[in-house]
């Protein structure tokens, strides 16, 4: 059988995240993002009355889904999705026009006012094509976050998703996204 | 000095190298060649907190790009904080230090000219003599903090002839250390990684600080079934991961701890082989803890009774492999000591120790040692006099605030000098303005830092240290369940003007006709420390993994024999204290009901961030994007009480000060506390993300301090908290 073509994501295991901010900081000094954006963020909640409360934590960044609708509606072709699903923009062929930011249903993406482009987390393609993981999965003091390919059956992606449940936010916008949170 | 070689070696070594080439398949989507000829990966040792995890520098055309996580360091787990990660803004901060300066207006008033070295360690060289041959070279003190080249500045301030080194361990968990060693002779780790029940007060692992037992706490909650109970008078991240979290009335968990102590002994859940076999005192502890009750702890601590009951029986049940948590900054009350003391002989009646998932007596690893020309001890007593007034604490370290009372009020001798080595005793010391009255009457405050304090900004003189990742630093060894040595490597040359700790000490010891002491470079001190290491080469070892550890990893049970004697008095883990009497304290830990706040104030409680922990990153832009002013924290019903709306301005007021702040009204507090974070409301105008935003609590906190060990008690200030 021929080998199915690497299809990176993330499962992402909430309850290990602490809030710390590492993966936020990680990803700024890896992809020099301007103070006033972030390419990854954290859904914060605090429910309950004192003393029964309750707080949840999760990470949350570009979903590199399999149907992106910014690819979509991009008119330059430059956000575009690689063979491994990477979820890419093409700096030079990114003209600002930002229907990409409103088409995307996670507002994963931002633009740049100093370069006139937009950007977003592309799983630090760099550090993958040199066989590193990206940099928010490599800093976090709980490893909240597993990357890998989940068309290896063998890969610790596609161990998680085959043994535990799990969702994904918005499946109803039809974009296929990938990460997956474990419940 | 000679100049230093850099250690080149392309993308990591061997292990990437294989990792790339199962990726060769990526090559072809790769809108450019992968251009890797400029990159240096440089192991070193961060420097953002104590914690000194490994992380590896990748340096791109002489810029750091990016730190990312040693995985060779059994030590730091393979992580990088938020903190460690923003480093790189330490070296880049354009308003970092970059040039000696000295003093050009009043002191506090910002005003400096810059200086070349020579000029800078002249003049201090200068102020120093003149305070020595006026008053003695007891009039000077030398504060210094954890770093790796500490050891150079202390030295610095004994050879001078001064017995007031002060360090940081009274700001911080001098209180908790005392506590262990006079029970079991030393001061133990927590092995998180495999107890099955972890008990913490306060101690916000999960928050306040990310270090080793952070990670293993994550994994001992979320994937072994560890059961996390937490007692804080606020809603923290390590309150909402618990299987329990108790809003414990503060200042009363000793209460707690005996009413376990009570159950468990009464029970007679105690490991009783091991108490017959390790400890000294059972029989008199047995007597003692009778009376607490947990219906009488109910009353205190607001936590019932049969809750309490229940955790001492599964605690009991979970042991060895149960753990009460030591935690860190210990500095909270007057009877801190004896409330750490407790949470010690709880593990030692449960038989936890040196037990895997109890407690571990931390591992070494022996350097060896430079041997430089000793000098002559100083002979004045220290000016905080620890033996009379702290006879057990540990006097190399001295008490910081007693020190301060006593070189405001003169006794026993005038200090006119001031050497601060890294430290910020503007923020770190409680009730700011005395501190400012000690600057004041000081002839002359030097200070060593990478970037404008707010002591340095009230100096007469500032070095510039390099940043860590500019410089080398003296190998350290940290002790451990797996002890591991750790080497700080210069990534990058400095960007400016500054030196190491131990090129600008010298400097000074030669205006001070000291330069015998320190007449060794640091190559040769490197040298001396690492040859007696279990490598062939350990020099380049180091440089090129920045990590040892020896092979054998944890080894648990090696003091469980009849013959192994404990470093305490009876040579057993020690329940009652012979030496505590002698001394005239409790021998075993008393309650005292503490001081409640009168109608309308309330308890002001502190508490970390990690990404904030000390004050000295809260101008880091990275991480100032989290928190961009402190606020006050307050109960909706205390708010509505002292009518005050969630981010109205407040005034909050202590005996000894006023300040400032919004408040946050939240259910994540007890309506008989607020809490603010540190590190905010900074006088040093460098400090530009925080000069004048959000507040100082080193301004309202009262000075107090805990009996036995000396450790400042920052928990015990109340506070009026109305409109401003």
């Amino acid at each position: 059988m021929a080998k199915k073509p690497r299809r990176f994501a993330i499962v992402i295991d909430s309850k290990k995240c602490i809030n710390c901010k590492a993966c936020n900081v990680a990803c700024r000094a890896q992809n020099n993002v301007p103070l006033a954006h972030s390419r990854n963020w954290m859904n914060e909640e605090t429910r309950g009355t004192f003393p029964k409360l309750l707080a949840a934590f999760e990470p949350e960044q570009c979903h590199h889904c399999e149907h992106p609708a910014c690819v979509r509606v991009c008119p330059t072709g430059a956000s575009y999705q690689r063979p491994d699903g990477i979820v890419a923009i093409n700096d030079s062929d990114c003209v600002g026009c930002r229907y990409c930011v409103i088409a995307c249903p996670y507002d994963a993406r931002f633009f740049r006012e100093d370069r006139g482009v937009v950007e977003k987390c592309d799983l630090c393609a760099r550090r993958i094509d040199r066989g590193e993981v990206p940099a928010c999965v490599e800093t976090c003091p709980g490893k909240v976050r597993t990357f890998g390919d989940s068309n290896d059956a063998n890969g610790q992606v596609a161990q998680l998703l085959a043994t535990r449940q799990y969702r994904v936010k918005k499946a109803e916008a039809g974009t296929g996204p990938q990460l997956y949170y474990l419940l | 000095m000679n100049r230093r070689r850099f250690l080149t070696f392309a993308a990591g070594g061997a292990a990437s190298a294989t990792l790339a080439s199962t990726v060769s398949c990526l090559q072809p989507f790769l809108k450019k060649p992968a251009t890797v000829s400029t990159r240096q990966d440089i192991p070193t040792t961060c420097e953002m907190c104590v914690n000194k995890c490994s992380i590896i520098a990748v340096v791109e055309n002489g810029k750091i790009q990016k730190l990312n996580p040693n995985p060779e360091s059994p030590r730091s787990r393979g992580m990088v904080c938020a903190r460690g990660n923003a480093g790189l803004q330490q070296v880049y901060d354009p308003s970092r230090l970059k040039k000696p300066l000295i003093r050009a207006g009043a002191r506090g008033e910002g005003k400096w000219k810059t200086a070349s070295w020579d000029e800078a360690w002249n003049f201090a060289g200068e102020k120093l003599t003149k305070v020595k041959e006026k008053y003695g070279p007891q009039a000077s003190v030398w504060s210094s903090t954890e770093s790796f080249a500490e050891t150079f500045f202390k030295s610095l301030g004994l050879a001078f002839g001064s017995p007031n080194v002060e360090r940081h361990p009274t700001l911080c968990l001098a209180s908790v250390n005392l506590a262990y060693s006079l029970t079991f002779g030393t001061m133990p780790s927590f092995d998180l990684a495999n107890a099955r029940y972890v008990i913490m007060s306060g101690a916000n692992r999960l928050e306040s600080f990310i270090m080793p037992d952070t990670v293993d706490l994550i994994g001992s909650t979320t994937e072994r079934k560890t059961r996390l109970v937490y007692l804080d008078p606020r809603f923290t991240v390590t309150a909402s991961k618990a299987d329990e979290w108790f809003p414990i009335k503060p200042g009363t968990d000793l209460a707690f701890v005996l009413a376990m102590l009570n159950v468990i002994i009464g029970e007679n859940r105690h490991d009783k082989e091991f108490v017959a076999g390790y400890t000294a005192g059972f029989d008199k502890l047995a007597e003692h803890v009778k009376a607490f009750t947990p219906e009488w702890a109910e009353t205190e601590t607001e936590i019932h009774a049969k809750d309490i009951t229940r955790i001492a029986r599964e605690f009991a049940d979970a042991a060895p492999r149960a753990v009460y948590y030591a935690g860190r900054r210990s500095s909270w009350y007057r009877e801190d000591f004896q409330f750490r003391r407790a949470q010690a002989i709880l593990n030692a009646v449960v038989g936890n120790w040196d037990r895997q998932g109890g407690m571990a007596p931390n591992a070494k690893i022996a350097l060896g040692e430079f041997l430089f020309l000793p000098w002559d001890d100083p002979q004045a007593a220290r000016v905080d006099d620890m033996d009379k007034n702290f006879p057990l604490a540990a006097k190399g370290d001295g008490a910081y605030l007693k020190m301060r009372e006593n070189i405001l009020a003169g006794i026993p001798y005038p200090v006119k000098a001031w050497m601060v080595h890294k430290q910020d005793p503007m923020n770190a010391l409680p009730e700011q303005a005395k501190t400012i009255r000690m600057i004041e009457q000081m002839d002359f405050v030097g200070v060593i830092d990478v970037q404008m304090s707010d002591t340095a900004w009230y100096a007469d003189v500032v070095f510039p240290e390099s940043t860590y990742l500019e410089r080398q630093d003296p190998v350290e060894m940290l002790p451990g369940i797996v002890p591991v040595v750790v080497y700080r490597q210069p990534a990058i040359p400095p960007l400016h003007d500054t030196k190491p700790t131990l090129e600008i000490v010298q400097g000074l010891a030669k205006r001070l006709g000291l330069s015998q002491y320190f007449d060794y470079t640091i190559d040769q001190w490197i040298d001396a420390q690492v040859k007696v290491l279990p490598l062939d080469t350990p020099l380049e070892y180091l440089k090129h993994h920045g990590v040892w550890a020896p092979p054998d990893g944890a080894k648990f049970g090696a003091t469980l024999t009849q013959d192994h004697r404990f470093v305490t008095k009876s040579g057993k883990i020690e329940l009652y204290s012979e030496r505590l009497q002698e001394a005239g304290y409790d021998p075993m830990p008393v309650y005292h009901t503490p001081m409640q706040p009168p109608a309308g104030s309330f308890r002001l409680i502190l508490g970390r961030r990690a990404y904030f922990t000390q004050a000295n990153t809260t101008n880091n832009p990275w991480l100032n994007t989290f928190a961009p002013e402190n606020v006050l924290w307050i109960h909706p019903a205390s708010a509505a009480q002292v009518g005050i709306e969630d981010g109205q301005l407040v005034d909050v007021s202590s005996s000894v000060g006023a300040l400032h702040l919004k408040a946050r009204v939240t259910q994540e507090i007890r309506p008989d506390c607020v809490f603010t974070m540190h590190g905010y409301g900074k006088r040093s105008k460098w400090q530009r993300l925080v000069a004048g935003n959000g507040a100082s609590d080193a301004e309202i906190i009262e000075t107090a301090w805990d009996k036995v060990s000396g450790g400042g008690a920052f928990h015990e200030t109340f506070v009026k908290v109305r409109k401003a």
